[in-house]
């Protein structure tokens, strides 16, 4: 009511500027939220306020924590947006309902659909094989390792097997209160069970040709078990069954435990308080069949079907997500990018950041997506496998156990999915 | 003659009409659909769903551990945090009842917990059981309690136990609040005559102030035994329910249900049960307060 009203009061004061034509408010949600990130879509934003005089845009910004569930209400309600920034695990949900707009004709006709590199738009296509969305970064799991600690334990280089990780752990955790790895047991540890899984298993291939969920097999097991058993030997803190993302990072600058399994965006935290020279980054450790299988995720602009101002929408993206936008937008998130061009952006050209080109320039190093395209995928990697992965971690149950809880909710969505189409 | 005897009958009624309508429309309504999901397939962003599908759920809720796992855990959440509450708010409201310089100052101090949000409070107590940086692990194993100075948040067994502590922590000041407020109004001279007639300080506790103390008692342990089984902020705050879903209680199995899995039908049918759980108990709460009050 209120903020009707001000509206109203707002709309009467401003009326006697106002042009002559209707003006248009667009409604732009960001869903990973900062205060410094919205300063800069602000920014990108008024850029395109001012190219296209009489065109608001309102932002919203929610807070990722709670944005899942307040989004979901929000559309629910009819309360859609024109623009939303959408990552990668909520997009077939919303493509299922029917709410998203296909990017194809747009991209067809855009000059820069060719600069985006490949990955960006296999990421684009995850649905249906059509592009819902325009990923604006990657965000690619890589071995953030504590240089200091290394030399402490009298290890000269990051491991390059699960084997040598397995060791160098082993050893940093004999130093008394440190420990090996920072491992996250808490919301978002299903990255890490996936890539040890993946790295045993040889392979990131998640369902059988008939639908049915590998995750249940010998090899996965033997991965998951591999990580259950880390932390049962004490080689990872007691507290991080409970850890997620503030945990896993402060728990890496603090020294308490000297590799941790992170994204781009977690190197912002690091590097506030760490040197450059006190930790590196490595790309994932390999399995026994000489591959490793880092997770990748990736965020971008979806438009909504509901809008009444498509083109005006598209165009909207195409002043954040342009080449020159996507550089100062990827430069305050920390992805990875999108555009074969800005590879060779002087922001990519730090020392840590090699490790991920390293990684991504690496064949035996299989950037993974997770089967983020299923439908009830969020309640699987937030609630699911974070109750039974504490749970195997707690020796409640074995892993095997929960591989195969896992593999069940698998099945049933795919199954579903498939049924569905 | 007959018609204006009806006018009268009528004439309370509309004054509290108002008043109903208001309360149907923003209470009553709003339950009745929320009950109503609890035999449908609500999922939310779901086009496939919307279904009548009669007492599925209700089936489904009595072979779920998760749920037998979520009501234990209520029943060992609300019935420790409002005995460690009331028990000590009254032991607090019986010492601030006595004069003695600075009451003022050690009222207000005492009163502090309460102004501060359950979120910061949340997220103070999880700091203070982190041994990185909190010395409550370290007391509690100098104090034989745990075998090491790890974070009492992470052992399944009693995490629980910390959110409780937060909890306690947070609403002693409301018990002692309403029982300090209750014990001003019993008169002084019955304890002077009480005194006189050779009664100790025991016999004046549970012959005086129990009684006259009762009805507020009964009123505010059920208020706050309805909210405590409602109350989920700390839990959310500080473990999210785990590790392996070990402080999960209803209102936050509720919570993932609805918001996570997006599965309003079936988070409904937990709320249904929740409600008549605590229905239940409120009557039962009030009949015994009845009897208490006639025996007086």
């Amino acid at each position: 009511m209120t903020r009707h009203a001000a509206r109203w009061l707002l709309a009467a004061c401003l009326l006697p500027l106002a042009q002559a034509q209707a003006d248009i408010t667009l409604k732009l949600v960001e869903v990973l939220t900062s205060p410094e990130r919205t300063e800069t879509l602000k920014g990108l934003v008024s850029a395109f306020e001012a190219q296209n005089p009489g065109t608001h845009v309102e932002i919203t910004s929610l807070a990722w924590s709670s944005a899942f569930e307040k989004f979901a209400t929000m559309v629910s309600a009819g309360d859609s947006p024109d623009v939303v920034e959408m990552p990668d695990r909520w997009l077939s949900l919303y493509v299922k309902n029917g709410n998203l707009e296909s990017l194809e004709p747009y991209l067809a006709q855009w000059s820069e659909t060719k600069g985006l590199n490949d990955r960006a738009l296999e990421m684009a296509r995850a649905v249906d094989r059509t592009a819902y969305l325009l990923p604006y970064g990657l965000y690619l799991r890589a071995l953030f390792y504590n240089k200091i600690l290394f030399k402490q334990a009298g290890i000269a280089a990051p491991p390059k097997t699960l084997d040598e990780f397995r060791a160098d752990a082993k050893k940093i955790s004999a130093i008394p209160g440190k420990s090996g790895y920072c491992l996250r047991g808490g919301p978002g540890g299903l990255n890490a069970w996936i890539m040890f899984g993946a790295a045993m298993a040889g392979n990131n291939v998640f369902f059988s040709p008939d639908g049915s969920s590998t995750l249940s097999g010998a090899d996965w097991i033997k991965g998951t078990a591999w990580m259950v058993d880390l932390y049962k030997e004490g080689l990872a803190p007691r507290d991080s069954v409970n850890w997620g993302f503030n945990e896993t990072v402060a728990g890496f600058y603090s020294g308490a435990c000297a590799m941790v399994d992170q994204d781009t965006d977690a190197l912002i935290a690091v590097a506030e308080r760490m040197q450059p020279d006190q930790y590196g980054v490595a790309p994932m450790p390999k399995g026994p069949g000489g591959k490793a299988f880092p997770t990748v995720g990736y965020v971008g602009w979806s438009i909504f079907k509901s809008g009444a101002h498509k083109d005006l929408s598209w165009k909207l993206i195409k002043v954040l997500n342009d080449p020159a936008g996507n550089l100062i937008w990827i430069k305050r998130v920390g992805a990875l990018p999108v555009y074969k061009a800005s590879e060779k952006s002087p922001i990519y050209s730090s020392d840590q950041l090699k490790g991920w080109f390293a990684e991504l320039a690496d064949p035996d190093e299989v950037p993974t997506i997770m089967p983020t395209n299923l439908p009830g995928f969020a309640y699987f990697a937030d609630s699911l496998v974070v109750k039974t992965g504490q749970q195997a971690l707690l020796g409640q149950i074995s892993p095997e156990v929960m591989n195969r809880q896992w593999a069940a909710y698998l099945t049933k969505a795919k199954l579903k999915q498939v049924g569905g189409k | 003659m007959n018609w204006r005897r009806a006018q009268l009958a009528a004439e309370p009624y509309c004054y509290t009409l108002p008043a109903v309508l208001l309360i149907c429309a923003v209470i009553l309504v709003p339950l009745f659909i929320g009950l109503t999901y609890a035999f449908h397939d609500v999922r939310l962003l779901d086009p496939t769903s919307g279904d009548f599908v009669g007492l599925d759920h209700f089936r489904e809720l009595r072979d779920d551990p998760a749920f037998w796992n979520a009501l234990r855990n209520t029943l060992t959440w609300t019935i420790a945090s409002v005995a460690l509450q009331f028990s000590l708010g009254l032991i607090l409201a019986l010492l601030l009842n006595r004069v003695f310089p600075g009451r003022a100052l050690v009222q207000l101090l005492v009163f502090l917990p309460w102004a501060i949000p359950s979120f910061l409070s949340g997220l103070n107590w999880a700091w203070l059981f982190n041994p990185v940086v909190g010395p409550l692990p370290f007391w509690l194993h100098a104090l034989n309690i745990l075998s090491a100075p790890d974070n009492l948040l992470s052992d399944p067994r009693h995490a629980l136990w910390g959110p409780i502590a937060a909890n306690v922590w947070w609403g002693i000041p409301f018990f002692a609040i309403t029982l300090l407020a209750a014990l001003q109004s019993i008169p002084a001279d019955i304890y002077e005559a009480a005194a006189i007639d050779g009664a100790g300080p025991w016999v004046r506790f549970r012959s005086i102030t129990l009684p006259y103390l009762a009805p507020t008692m009964a009123i505010t342990i059920l208020l706050r035994t309805v909210w405590i089984a409602n109350f989920a902020d700390l839990i959310v705050i500080m473990t999210k329910g785990g590790p392996a879903d070990s402080t999960q209680i209803l209102a936050s199995y509720i919570f993932t249900q609805a918001f996570q899995r997006l599965d309003f039908g079936y988070a409904s049918a937990i709320a249904t049960v929740l409600l008549a759980l605590l229905l239940a108990y409120a009557l039962a709460l009030l009949a015994l307060r009845s009897v208490f009050v006639r025996q007086r």
